[in-house]
């Protein structure tokens, strides 16, 4: 059963005075422990599309429904209380706090939520992506690779039913990357999340199970391996 | 070497650049634009008020009289008035000396309550002399008078002449109070005067000292000097025909001395109006310092595309510049809108305190402008030149954002300690010194020093207290909390110049309240000892240290025979010049003197002990602010001119008194009326008998003084009267505190909005991380209210030591007041939650900004 699920979803907005027109009638369904890689040209809507998987944002017409949910119409507490749920993000320059320690870093989703037990949940998530011993350093005090796995960490810390991840090795090296993509793969199969990716790397739409290729705010092929 | 010419139009394309870099990224934030011009302009404001309404409050002292007065060179003076043969003697010389004597005293206008200058000069041989001189009033008054009146009404008691402002025609009534008698005069003649400011009452000389009781005396004498030898010389050859105690002066030094007696009190407060211009300097800094580190980027590709490093550090003052020129052109129309509301306050002050004073007209000159510009624009760019410094050192290689800044600070922590130790110990040295001139100039350069240590001392007070309590704050809280302090401590450098504004501003609130709590305390404890009688009487009629009405010696003797009184204690005040500063020469009644009298004197010992040594004696009492000023200490030996004498008097005691800062030399009544044989007392103590109702004293005193215009107070009144004149004192310290506090939270607000610009990446990110607007939200106050709490502890100790040198050094070294330490803690308490909500308040608007921020516009910018 799909946990994500887009339904002839369009989405247009307007850059400098201009109409752009996002998504154009996308339709697409994610299940559990599914990787689904998002491909395409800058500007094709991938980033988009995880905007509106993410209840960051609202389609123009069309459907989303995120763990059955229909989010269009939310206000503003159920769309952050969606996110606190079922969604977790990884960007591709890390974002991390950098006021806050790794594991301040980690537990922040769960102390926004106003959840208990938060240290030990995090710990658990560092041990996940093999960054024990590293708590208690800053962002600054780590390398790329370091940074991204914490940036998991965080996104898996409330143990969300879906993850979105653009371009989560775009700033990495090909070695790098290719860990944080294994760690990836392995996290969606054991946690069973629905994870899509947007990407432009040759390496990480390998190892996808599905591969959307977007161009122009449509789906051109869908690819199930 | 080659040299670059400047090419024709570079200085156009120079400017294009400055808009372009500086200008139109300032507008670009046009609230905090705003904001940070609005600081300046309040805080240039301010000092620009003080400045007006203080030259308009102390410039007007015996204006009208001076007008009056006419073109003349010298006066002749004494304490207790010239004798009125004196005028024959000069009159006698043989030489072509204009001799001009003068009756000066104030009446109360009785349908008005307003007290105006009485003037009384020779209307019959004057307006003679002035005829010739174009637009005197004085040829007015002849003029108009002559042709009506004759010369036996001018002489008149009830025969008076009136400004044009008063509104009256010849012949109405008018009803004047002189000393305690209330009189109907007649309107003789209208004159024209300059305004409320400038209006008087004039009399004939001979009239106007039967009203006043002062037949056989004069209270100056003007003379016109022949021209040809010198005004000193002049000055000798008039004082040689003199009787020693009868001085000759320039004309016009009584205007110089009451203006030098004031200059401590103008001076202060101008210094006290400068703390909001300091807070304001922060916020300059603040402003520039955010523009530099937002700009880091920017700079090094300036630099790296032919920019010099003078170029960034004048593209970075001409911002600042231009943010003083703006708040400097807002405060002049705001500063002359504050002087008018503090002009009355200061002058109700100058003229409780010093000297008889009306608020004259607020004169804007070219200078006031100059003066508002200089200010404006030379503290936002002294302000700005440590940020705009630290531009000019970027390079292309190093400019790299934030964090190399905020650490290279954490790193100096030890040695911005060491500065912060090294300055307070500075403070400390200049606070021993001795005034400049009676002006504790060091006393000020202390309070500099430690608000410069404070300044050092905060940045590490900062991270010391964000980086041990973020994680306690964040489990009291909310994860919020923990963000907030943590982006404190990260953003160090503009979190210390917050926290150190705010505390500047708390601190000044916070030592002038303790200054003012405990002065309070001590002239409340101070009346207690002093005010030991039952009643206290004396003409009717606005009180002015410098006025002096009597009530006769008749009516003293009838209120002495009331049944239920048992002593009258008669003082009398006498207006003199002590090494060329006005004072107050005092006799108190010792034969009367009550035994429960309980002055408190720098010596120790008991009044009885120290009245001893005063009976009958040529020997007298100084106050404390009197012995500071002239330097005098118990034992020394004071030459003074009474009547036509000059005697020597023994200082046997200095005895603290609050009640004037002019300062009081105290005398027997029995040894004055040797020198000054006027037995009119000008104040009634008087002492109601064991057992008798003192209330029903007081009515009796009532019947048979109904005929005469005074006022009984009960100590209990006289108190609550002091109290009340002390409190309108020190409203406007308060204004000036208030505004202070106001430009430090209008800085808050900008810097905070300032910092949601910054922080929207990661305002953007909790979004996406699940944090709701509401958490958002809170997050912004939060550390509005975190940089509200290190503001106020640093202020709170800053604003201890600075108390500490308000009243134990500027006060002492300005006023000579002895004040005792005392914590007004509910004051403080209440001042201190009252700026504490303020600054959260500050932070509303930024924190809805905040939870505007769209996260998904600057996570898709990054």
């Amino acid at each position: 059963m799909a946990i994500l699920s887009f339904r002839s979803v369009t989405k247009s907005y307007t850059t400098d005075g201009e109409p752009v027109q996002a998504l154009r009638g996308v339709s697409l369904e994610v299940a559990h422990g599914e990787l689904v890689g998002l491909v395409g040209r800058s500007g094709c809507g991938k980033s988009t599309l995880l905007h509106l998987a993410g209840a960051m944002d609202f389609p123009n017409s069309g459907e989303v429904f995120i763990d059955g949910k229909l989010t269009t119409g939310l206000s503003d507490a159920e769309q952050t209380g969606v996110r606190r749920e079922k969604v977790g993000f990884v960007f591709q320059s890390f974002q991390l706090i950098h006021t806050l320690t790794v594991i301040e870093n980690v537990e922040l989703p769960l102390l926004l939520a106003g959840k208990v037990d938060a240290r030990r949940q995090a710990l658990q998530r560092l041990q996940w992506v093999e960054l024990e011993g590293l708590e208690e350093r800053y962002p600054h005090q780590l390398s790329g690779g370091q940074m991204q796995r914490v940036a998991i960490a965080r996104a898996l810390v409330h143990s969300p039913k879906i993850l979105l991840a653009d371009e989560p090795t775009g700033n990495l090296d090909t070695t790098t990357g290719g860990l944080i993509l294994q760690i990836l793969l392995r996290l969606t199969r054991e946690q069973q999340t629905a994870t899509v990716m947007a990407t432009h790397s040759i390496e990480a739409a390998a190892i996808c199970d599905t591969l959307v290729r977007m161009r122009d705010g449509h789906i051109e092929e869908i690819t199930r391996r | 070497m080659a040299t670059l010419k400047k090419s024709p139009g570079a200085d156009m394309a120079r400017l294009k650049l400055f808009y372009r870099m500086i200008v139109r990224p300032l507008l670009h934030e046009p609230v905090r634009l705003i904001l940070t011009v609005l600081a300046v302009a309040l805080g240039v404001a301010v000092v620009l008020a003080i400045d007006l309404a203080g030259g308009a409050a102390a410039g007007s002292f015996h204006s009208s009289m001076e007008t009056l007065a006419g073109d003349n060179d010298v006066e002749v003076v004494a304490s207790g008035g010239v004798p009125e043969n004196v005028v024959a003697t000069l009159t006698s010389l043989p030489y072509a000396l204009r001799i001009s004597p003068r009756i000066e005293d104030y009446a109360v206008v009785g349908d008005s309550k307003e007290t105006v200058p009485l003037i009384g000069f020779d209307l019959v041989a004057e307006g003679s002399k002035y005829l010739s001189s174009e637009g005197g009033p004085s040829s007015n008054i002849n003029q108009q008078s002559s042709a009506e009146q004759s010369v036996a009404a001018l002489s008149e008691p009830t025969s008076v002449w009136l400004g044009a402002s008063f509104r009256k025609q010849t012949g109405e009534k008018i009803e004047l109070l002189l000393n305690d008698q209330t009189y109907l005069c007649t309107v003789r003649g209208v004159y024209p005067d300059w305004g409320d400011n400038e209006r008087a009452i004039v009399m004939d000389i001979a009239g106007a000292q039967r009203a006043l009781r002062r037949l056989g005396r004069v209270d100056r004498i003007l003379i016109k000097l022949p021209t040809g030898a010198s005004v000193q010389d002049w000055q000798n050859k008039i004082k040689d025909v003199l009787p020693p105690g009868i001085d000759v002066r320039p004309e016009g030094t009584a205007t110089d001395e009451n203006r030098k007696m004031l200059a401590a009190f103008r001076w202060n407060l101008r210094l006290l109006s400068y703390i909001a211009l300091i807070v304001g300097a922060f916020l300059i800094y603040n402003t520039i310092s955010v523009s530099v580190v937002r700009r880091r980027a920017e700079i090094g590709i300036a630099r790296a595309l032919g920019a010099s490093r003078g170029n960034v550090l004048l593209a970075f003052l001409g911002e600042a510049a231009c943010i003083g020129l703006a708040g400097a052109l807002i405060a002049l129309p705001l500063g002359l809108l504050m002087a008018k509301g503090a002009v009355n306050l200061m002058a109700l002050t100058v003229e409780a305190l010093y000297v008889s004073s009306r608020p004259g007209n607020i004169a804007v000159t070219g200078s006031t402008v100059t003066l508002s510009l200089l200010i404006g624009v030379g503290i936002a760019v002294i302000s700005a030149l440590a940020p705009a410094s630290e531009a000019m050192q970027v390079t292309p290689v190093d400019a790299m954002g934030r964090g190399r800044r905020e650490y290279v600070m954490q790193t100096h922590a030890s040695k911005h300690l060491l500065i912060a130790f090294l300055l307070g110990l500075a403070a400390l040295g200049a606070s021993r010194l001795p005034p400049i001139g009676g002006k504790p100039v060091f006393g000020y350069l202390a309070a500099i020093l430690l608000i410069a240590a404070a300044a050092y001392a905060v940045p590490t007070m900062v991270s010391f207290i964000s980086s041990t309590t973020s994680r306690l704050l964040g489990k009291l809280l909310g994860v919020e909390a923990l963000l907030a302090s943590r982006s404190l401590a990260a953003s160090l450098r503009r979190t210390s110049v917050l926290v150190a504004a705010l505390a500047t501003a708390v601190a000044m609130m916070t030592s002038v309240g303790i200054m003012v709590g405990s002065f309070r305390q001590t002239v409340v404890a101070w009346m207690n000892d002093e005010l030991p009688a039952d009643l206290y009487i004396r003409p009717a009629g606005d009180p002015a240290p410098d006025r002096h009405p009597t009530i006769s010696s008749e009516l003293t003797d009838d209120i002495a025979r009331v049944p239920g009184v048992a002593a009258v204690e008669r003082l009398r005040a006498y207006e003199i010049t002590y090494d060329h500063m006005p004072a107050t020469l005092a006799s108190v009644d010792l034969e009367n003197l009550a035994a429960d009298q309980r002055s408190d004197f720098l010596s120790g010992r008991t009044t009885r002990e120290v009245f001893a040594d005063l009976r009958g004696e040529n020997a007298v009492i100084v106050s404390e602010p009197f012995a500071y000023k002239h330097h005098v200490k118990r034992g020394d030996v004071l030459a003074l001119s009474l009547g036509e004498s000059r005697a020597s008097f023994r200082v046997v005691d200095v005895t603290y008194d609050y009640a004037s800062e002019r300062g009081y030399v105290l005398m027997d009544r029995a040894t004055m009326l040797r020198y000054l044989p006027d037995p009119t007392p000008s104040n009634l103590a008087v002492f109601v008998r064991p057992g008798a109702d003192p209330g029903d004293v007081r009515k009796k005193i009532q019947e048979i003084t109904a005929d005469h215009h005074l006022l009984i107070f009960s100590d209990r009144d006289l108190r609550t009267e002091a109290i009340r004149i002390f409190d309108r004192t020190f409203a406007i310290t308060y204004a000036l505190e208030t505004v202070a506090v106001i430009v430090a939270i209008m800085g808050i607000a900008g810097a905070l909005l300032a910092l949601v610009i910054d922080r929207r990446r990661e305002l953007g990110l909790l979004r996406f991380l699940g944090a709701s607007a509401a958490q958002v939200r809170k997050l912004i106050l939060v550390e509005a209210g975190l940089v509200g709490i290190l503001a106020t502890i640093a202020g709170s100790i800053l604003g201890y030591f600075l108390s500490l040198i308000l009243v134990f050094v500027i006060n002492k070294q300005s006023f000579g007041w002895t004040i005792h330490f005392h914590w007004p803690i509910a004051v403080l308490l209440g001042a201190l939650t009252t700026v504490y909500l303020a600054t959260l308040l500050s932070g509303i608007y930024p924190a809805v900004l905040a939870a505007r921020v769209d996260p998904l516009e600057v996570i898709h910018e990054e």
